[in-house]
Order: C-alpha cells, then structure tokens, then sequence
C-alpha cells in the first residue's frame, strides 16, 4: 500500500502564471526606486505575488494567491473560454492592483500594525497605494495596445471608476460608524455597511470579467450580483472570526481552540468600534438583560474574570448568539452565490477553479 | 426577510430553555414545525450542533477575506 502522501495541485497554477507575467510586464513602468516597495506589496498574504510557507499546499484553506485577479480572469474564462489571455490578464491585474491599494488603504486608516506597514511605514505604504491605484487604470489604458475598441476601454474604466466612488463612500461610512453608539444600528444596517465594503470589491471584480469577455448587461448585472453576495458572506465570515479570536485572546478557557491565532499586531473591531454584525447583535441583546449601555462591551470582556459567574454567562451568551447569528447569515448569502452559480451553470458548465476559488464547490 | 428568521431563531434558542431542549431532542421537528424555507431550513441545521448541544463555534480560518 502506498502511503505517501501527494501534494495536492494548485488548481489556479496556469491562471496564476499568466496574471504574474501581465502583471510584471506592467511593472516595468514603475520607476526602479519604488519597484521594490511596490513588489513587497503584491507579496503580501493572497496578493499576487505572495508565496506560501512550505507545506502549506491546501488551495481549500489557504487564501490563493491573487485572489481578486483570480476571481475576474475565470469569471472571464467562463464566459469566454477562448478569451485573449493577455487581455483578460490586463483587465484582471487591473482588478489586482486597484484591491490591493483599497486594502492597504484600510490598513492605514485602521492603524492595523501589519507586517508591511513596519516594514515601509505609513508614508511609504500610502506613496505605493497611489502607484497601485494608478496601475489599476494604467493595466485598463494598455489593452489600446492590444487594439481593444477605445469605447470598450473607457467602459471598463468607468466601471471602474464608478465602483472607486461607492467603495469610498462604504469606507467612509463605515468610518463614521465607528463614533456612533453600537445601539443605534441594525442588523439591516449592519449588512448594508458589509455590502458596499466587501460586497462592492467582489462586485467589481466579478462585473470587470464579465464585461472584458464581451457579456450583455443582464449577463453583468448576474455576475455582478453573485460577486455581491459572496462579498457580503465573506466580510461577514470575516467579522464572525475577529470576534471568535479576541474571544478567544481573552477567555480561552471558554471558546477551546487554537489560543492566540489573533495576530497581534492588529486591532479587533470591537476595540476600534467597527459596527459589525455578531458585535452589534452581542450589545444589543446585553443593553437589553443587563440595562447598560453597550459602550462598555468592550471594558466587561477585558474585565470578564472580575465579573460574577451570573454575569459572564450572560455576556458570553450574548455574544456566542451574535456570532451564531452572523454564522447562519453568512451561509444564507454564500447559498444565494450558489443559487447564482447554479444558473450560470445551466448555461454553461463552470470551471472547478471557480467553484474552489469561491468556496461553492 | 431571510436573515431576521435566522437571527429570530438562534435568539429564542438561546434564551428560551424549552425550545433549546426540544431543540436537543428532535431538532428535525423543530425546524420543521417553524416553517423555514428549505434554504433556512438547512441552514438552521448546520447550527444545530452549535446551538442546542454547545459544540464549539468554528475556529476555522475564514474561508474568504
């Protein structure tokens, strides 16, 4: 019997491969004293150019690298199998590029001490977000070069465009948020705020591929709308784990598991404010038994082994109904993805790339 | 509206000690007799080990950031 076991093969290998080569060629613009910086970006965690540590060989767990790129060029594929590569390529770099400013852009704004900003700085990290934001319409101007209709081309840009407006605005909003009282948001609210963050970067991404394979606008509008949806199930994943682990960070004892998996370096949303989903259910249902307010959610968990046994139950059933709360929802819209995908699929047979990239497999 | 139902329910779990037991003893009936599209329907089942037998919530990685 052999027991050795396999490695598992990256499903997105080729894709990879040819958005690598796109997207080094459009780095050949940038000039050679930030080339490095903005090559340090692309390698950061599920950006194009990142490498996983070895042994870690799961596309199932691990976040692929250039997720984004990844999500329009097979989007693109699908519609279009025999797609130009370095058209598609363009247009999904450009993709690449423009999330990647937006999430360092987060970053900064978030005061999150990641890895890359010790490394560069604040000043220097916004300097490449400027250069990154820039290629992001330069990759779209380089498909002229390629004899792409000028009038397609300036679609592409002001989906772009257009797409950069609402994105900020979400930032924005969310911003804002963050000074208002938990209590005066709700669960609508809170997916709204989920659906012009996360939601409108997968929109774009999905819209972009469809529309450089050459779809109708119901076509888009259906890409678009299944990239919304996936966008709001991953932010709320996203807000259901940064909960999980600064529970964990503070009572681990209580939630067992892998203890200290928070990185660090980086604020929860409860300490920054965010009005996430499970956090403002949590306060929610904690104003209403304890008759305080939820300001001070964050101070009772930091204080949790002060507190009578009566109490932290209560706080830990607050919170643990607010997690399994965003839990169920977040399923509920990664089921409407796939009622989504299920129609592309009776059109067409989608790729296994697109489903393990999606999680919809 | 879908995400309420959800939210609705895991709350009455939470605090109501008789729907959690019964939850714990036949969850199929449960979910049957709230009436859940079979979208919420399936859904409340995956939470069902969460929500009536105190299985730890998922530490694992988000599947998508």
């Amino acid at each position: 019997m052999d027991n050795v076991i396999q490695p598992l093969e990256n499903p997105f290998a080729a894709q990879q491969q040819m958005l690598k080569e796109r997207l080094n060629f459009l780095l050949t613009a940038v000039h050679p004293a930030m080339y490095a910086d903005v090559v340090r970006a692309f390698q950061e965690e599920g950006k194009l150019l990142y490498q996983s540590p070895p042994g870690v060989i799961s596309p199932r767990t691990t976040r692929p690298a250039g997720t984004w790129s990844l999500l329009t060029l097979l989007v693109a594929q699908h519609i279009s199998p025999d797609i130009d590569p370095i058209y598609a390529s363009s247009v999904a770099v450009a993709v690449e590029s423009f999330c990647a400013a937006l999430d360092f852009l987060d970053d900064v704004e978030d005061e999150d001490q990641t890895a890359i900003m010790q490394e560069l700085g604040t000043a220097r990290l916004l300097n490449v977000t400027t250069v990154l934001l820039t290629q992001a319409q330069q990759a779209l101007l380089s498909l002229s070069e390629l004899g792409v209709d000028p009038a397609h081309i300036l679609r592409l840009l002001k989906t772009l465009q257009e797409s950069a407006l609402g994105i900020t605005s979400g930032q924005h909003r969310d911003l804002l948020a963050e000074q208002q009282s938990v209590l005066d948001f709700t669960l609508e609210e809170c997916i709204d705020i989920a659906a012009v963050k996360a939601g409108a970067i997968l929109q774009l991404a999905c819209r972009l591929g469809a529309q450089c394979a050459g779809a109708d606008e119901a076509l888009c509008g259906q890409f678009a709308e299944f990239g919304l949806l996936l966008g709001i199930a991953a932010q709320l994943d996203n807000d259901y784990h940064d909960l999980y682990h600064l529970l964990q960070d503070v009572i681990p004892s209580i939630l067992p598991g892998d203890a200290g998996a928070t990185p660090g370096s980086e604020k929860s949303d409860l300490i920054r404010g965010k009005k996430t989903l499970p956090i403002v259910l949590a306060a929610a249902e904690i104003a209403k038994t304890r008759g305080m307010t939820a300001m001070s959610l964050d101070d009772a968990l930091q204080k949790i082994s002060e507190l009578s046994d009566e109490e932290r139950n209560e706080y830990l059933r607050a919170l643990k109904e607010g997690m399994l709360a965003t839990w169920g929802i977040c399923l509920l819209y990664l089921e409407r993805a796939r009622d989504r995908l299920q129609e592309f699929e009776s059109l067409r047979p989608v790729s296994p790339a697109l489903r393990i990239l999606t999680g919809l497999e | 509206m879908e995400e309420q139902q959800i939210q609705n329910f895991v709350h009455r779990v939470s605090t109501n000690e008789e729907l959690h037991e019964e939850l714990t003893r036949d969850p199929d009936d449960v979910i049957l007799r709230e009436g859940f599209s079979p979208k919420v329907a399936q859904i409340v089942a995956r939470l069902v080990p969460h929500l009536a037998l105190d299985e730890p919530i998922s530490s694992e990685s988000p599947w998508w950031h």
